[in-house]
């Protein structure tokens, strides 16, 4: 059975069908919505059963498409797009489920949020650099509307930003892509993970032109400023899959086009990559700590955990040794996976927040953990994950790169100050929102309710999971990571 | 023997001139039904006597007009975009005075077209834009009001003169190399002048008809003189047609007079100048004429790569195919919405699939995967990149950003609440069913690429 198909195509199918559908009514737009995406997560639950394969891609599927330009629809996953395909469809279902509250113009919203599902899927499964291309530009187009139509007070500011922002950084990939192409003659990815389809200074403007898309998607600083906008405006759930999946195409494509495709020019821009990361991380740290909207500080944290992704990768180009440069790897994959996790609650439990309160500020709260204590201690552990506790799911990751680090670039290390302003800066939120004095004004807050509590529950149990006994995803990702250290 | 050979080649553009001329009986008859009728019979057993011919590789009349893939394609473009033209000129004039002769010469102009498309000759390419240049200057003037005959004196003027300049200085081709085919400009290797001289005649010639910059003043004027439905028709056909001519007559021009950085220029220039005019205009008319220019940029870049790229003669059909089917689509839903752009106030909410085909049309415009508009950018950018011209790639990417900025300014008041009405207007069934057929295109043909021209 071509499972990776169907769980690919089901979504948008099931969008259709809802389309032709004669009611159309909130409710059935909502069930063929959580539907959908639970069957896509079994499918990819069972495509994690069916396994991978060392050195290779596994599960692939191909069916000619423009056979005289050898680009053709090739789908596969490995150690890299696996764990980041079970965390799509795993959040894709809980903001199913969270989403069932959105009344306005239910049945448009949900087709978007099924066309995201089969974009950002297509995305990290696609082996064709054309498809690849593909389902990157429609994901755009998805998350647009998504926050152009049901954002909050700016959003048609965001939503423009947001695209064309995105837009002007995806297009140098396709030049890039257009390059390989004429380098290899074929869209293949296989054949271009190899790294010899470009050499010497072709290969370096391709690189450049990759670095640009992704440095954009992932967000690394200087190129990070529409993020906090597109996540303040984005609907809770569009900020989910904003943090928690798209902005993994960013650092998926830096590891499989920039790093496996132009290797050596990698290797050479090493220290100008990992100098970003650096950068990135402790930009996205002090930029948080400043400030007062619980969402644009959530954000801002993103481009913090980002940059140790970036970081990741940069050393595993670095470094001589195999064994340093797949702890890199492993750390950086795992870090995409556990930010996922961890930010998706995070910005879960914002939204449920402020659908309470219709506020976010920090200063507008107080005292609120033993009004809702679900809430506040969901908080609470997602952000001492965040800050990268040990035995919470950033920590094996981090603590991999950092190791790696220390070993390849020890000057990277300075980046570990960042860990020291994230902690400080949550432990602020975590006073500020849910300790101290009761403000009044929520003495009637309600806490999670049932529905609320299956959306973050699975998030949470993951979180300490990873953190606590992170062997059964590190050895996934393992997997496929001995082969690219080597 | 040889005549019978030609002639069988021929079956498409004698069928479509023999339609022309029923049409033409049928309106001294003043029936237009029957005139459409003729046209719409015309056009598609001229496209499936095209079908079978389309690996057929060959001249006829002594070389100097081709049947090869180019024409070919040719005429599977422009006649099924005729087709549809045919049917939103029905829509926006029915019961008009002089309708059938509006249909008429909409025939006989998309036979000038294809006469450019097939041409192997100096003298083939003259007759076309001659064709093309009288049948549009009636066109634009049909409306008989002031705005439409303006219109119409400019194109006429504009046409005349570049007209004047193509013939003058397609005679030093003609002297370079003794002959007037096309076949024969490879002797032109090392005259450089007379080389330039023929190629800036043909740029300007053929350059008018593209409107490219600054060879395109006439065409916004033209486009808001004009019926929508006409602006429509001469914004895809009469231009698609331009540039197949461009195929033809380049392809066999050594490449190292120089001509392709020269019109490497110009494809820079026209693409960014027309977005840059398109983002302030508030006449949606005015706004597409302008988008339209500026496509004119991207069909260029397949004709910079001529003979240095397997990508680009696909390309400019691919990318013909698709402008064929995303223009004709915009401006039929402008044909239901209302010539200004505070007409699309709320529209996408009053008539929810109207609006998403256009959010499919405006997206395929700017480029964006797998719509079928994508697919044609992408081979003409390779075809760019492949020839060495990677600064125009560059150009060509950065302008995609830029047209999405003009293009959101119709998408986003689209999705608008607002009071405006949108009411149904006559002939709205006809204008509806070119949509859907349009918005088919450009949905599923960019997903089946593989039955179009490749490298």
């Amino acid at each position: 059975m071509p499972l990776l198909t169907i769980a690919t195509f089901l979504p948008i199918l099931a969008g259709l069908a809802l389309m032709a559908l004669p009611d159309r009514s909130t409710r059935t737009a909502h069930a063929v919505s959580i539907a959908a995406t639970g069957a896509v997560f079994l499918i990819t639950l069972a495509i994690w059963a069916r396994g991978i394969v060392a050195g290779d891609f596994a599960q692939v599927e191909e069916i000619a498409w423009i056979p005289a330009i050898g680009a053709a629809y090739r789908l596969g996953v490995d150690g890299l797009s696996l764990p980041l395909v079970l965390l799509t469809s795993l959040l894709f279902f809980l903001s199913a489920l969270y989403s069932a509250r959105i009344g306005e113009r239910a049945a448009s919203y949900v087709v978007l949020m099924l066309m995201l599902e089969t974009a950002s899927l297509g995305t990290f499964m696609a082996l064709d650099g054309l498809l690849f291309y593909v389902f990157f530009e429609v994901s755009l187009v998805g998350m647009y509307f998504m926050i152009a139509g049901w954002g909050y007070e700016e959003r048609q500011r965001a939503a423009l930003m947001f695209f064309l922002y995105t837009l002007l950084g995806s297009l140098p990939l396709l030049l890039a892509i257009i390059g390989l192409y004429l380098g290899s003659g074929t869209f293949d990815m296989r054949v271009w993970v190899e790294g010899t389809a470009l050499g010497g200074l072709p290969a370096m403007l391709a690189l450049i032109a990759m670095l640009v898309t992704f440095a954009v998607k992932i967000p690394a600083f200087p190129v990070h400023t529409w993020l906090p906008a597109a996540h303040v405006q984005a609907p809770t759930a569009g900020s989910v899959i904003l943090a928690g999946v798209m902005l993994k195409f960013g650092t998926y494509g830096l590891v499989r086009f920039a790093y496996q495709m132009t290797p050596e020019a990698f290797a050479q821009a090493g220290q100008v990559i990992l100098a970003f990361g650096v950068v990135s991380a402790l930009y996205g740290a002090f930029a948080a700590l400043a400030q007062s909207d619980l969402k644009k500080m959530i954000a801002y944290t993103s481009v913090n955990h980002m940059g140790y992704v970036v970081m990741g990768v940069a050393v595993a180009a670095l470094a001589t040794e195999p064994r340093i440069r797949t702890i890199a790897l492993d750390g950086a994959t795992l870090q995409m996976v556990s930010h996922g996790l961890v930010t998706g609650a995070l910005f879960f439990l914002v939204g449920m927040l402020q659908d309470r309160a219709h506020t976010r500020g920090i200063g507008d709260f107080g005292g609120l953990l033993g009004r809702v204590p679900w809430l506040g201690w969901a908080f609470i552990l997602s952000a001492f994950a965040s800050l990268g506790l040990p035995g919470l799911a950033h920590f094996p990751a981090e603590f991999q790169i950092f190791l790696a680090t220390l070993n390849g670039m020890p000057w990277g290390l300075i980046a570990i100050l960042a860990i020291v302003i994230t902690a400080a800066l949550y432990l602020r939120a975590i006073a500020g929102v849910f300790l101290g004095e009761m403000n009044d004004k929520w003495a009637e807050m309600p806490d999670l309710d049932q529905r609320e509590k299956l959306v973050i529950l699975p998030l949470l149990v993951l979180t300490v999971l990873i953190g606590v006994a992170p062997g059964w995803l590190i050895d996934m990702i393992h997997t496929t990571m001995t082969g690219l250290g080597n | 023997m040889e005549m019978g050979r030609d002639l069988a080649l021929l079956a498409p553009e004698l069928t479509l001139a023999a339609a022309a001329m029923l049409m033409i009986v049928a309106e001294m008859f003043r029936a237009a039904r029957l005139v459409l009728a003729i046209g719409l019979a015309g056009l598609a057993a001229a496209t499936i006597l095209t079908l079978p011919m389309l690996s057929v590789d060959a001249t006829v009349f002594g070389g100097t007009y081709r049947i090869d893939l180019i024409s070919g394609w040719a005429k599977l473009i422009l006649l099924p975009g005729t087709a549809l033209s045919l049917l939103l000129v029905r829509a926006e004039i029915a019961g008009r005075p002089r309708e059938g002769s509006v249909q008429s010469l909409v025939v006989l102009v998309t036979l000038g077209a294809l006469m450019l498309s097939g041409a192997g000759d100096m003298m083939v390419v003259v007759i076309g834009v001659v064709m093309t240049g009288l049948g549009s200057f009636a066109l634009v003037a049909w409306p008989r009001d002031d705005a439409a005959t303006e219109a119409a004196m400019k194109y006429l003027v504009f046409g005349a003169v570049t007209g004047s300049v193509m013939i003058y200085g397609l005679t030093f081709w003609f002297g370079g190399t003794g002959s007037t085919l096309f076949s024969e400009l490879g002797q032109l290797q090392g005259q450089t002048l007379v080389t330039i001289a023929g190629l800036i005649a043909i740029i300007v010639g053929l350059g008018y008809k593209g409107s490219l910059v600054p060879f395109h003043f006439w065409a916004p004027d033209a486009y808001q003189g004009a019926p929508v439905s006409i602006a429509a028709y001469l914004s895809v056909i009469t231009k698609a047609a331009a540039f197949f001519a461009f195929a033809q007559v380049l392809r066999d021009l050594p490449r190292d007079g120089g001509w392709p950085l020269a019109l490497a220029v110009i494809a820079a220039a026209t693409m960014t100048y027309g977005y840059l005019a398109a983002l302030v205009q508030t006449n949606l008319v005015r706004l597409i004429a302008y988008s339209s220019v500026a496509q004119s940029g991207y069909f260029l870049m397949g004709v910079v790569a001529l003979g240095a790229s397997g990508f680009a003669v696909p390309g400019i059909l691919v990318f013909a195919a698709a402008y064929v089917a995303m223009n004709l689509g915009a401006f039929a839903v402008v044909l239901l919405a209302g010539r200004d752009l505070g007409d699309l106030e709320g529209f996408g909410r009053t008539r929810p699939w109207l609006g998403a085909a256009m959010v499919v049309f405006l997206l395929s415009l700017t480029g964006i995967p797998p719509l079928f508009g994508f697919v044609g950018k992408f081979y003409l950018l390779s075809a760019a990149v492949e020839a060495g011209y990677l600064w125009l790639a560059i150009i060509g990417v950065l302008n995609s950003v830029l047209a999405l900025g003009v293009y959101l300014r119709l998408m986003v008041p689209m999705y608008r609440t607002s009071s405006t009405e949108h009411p149904s207007e006559v002939g709205a069934v006809l204008t509806q069913g070119t949509v859907v057929v349009t918005v088919l295109a450009t949905l599923l043909i960019g997903l089946a690429a593989g039955i179009l021209p490749g490298p």
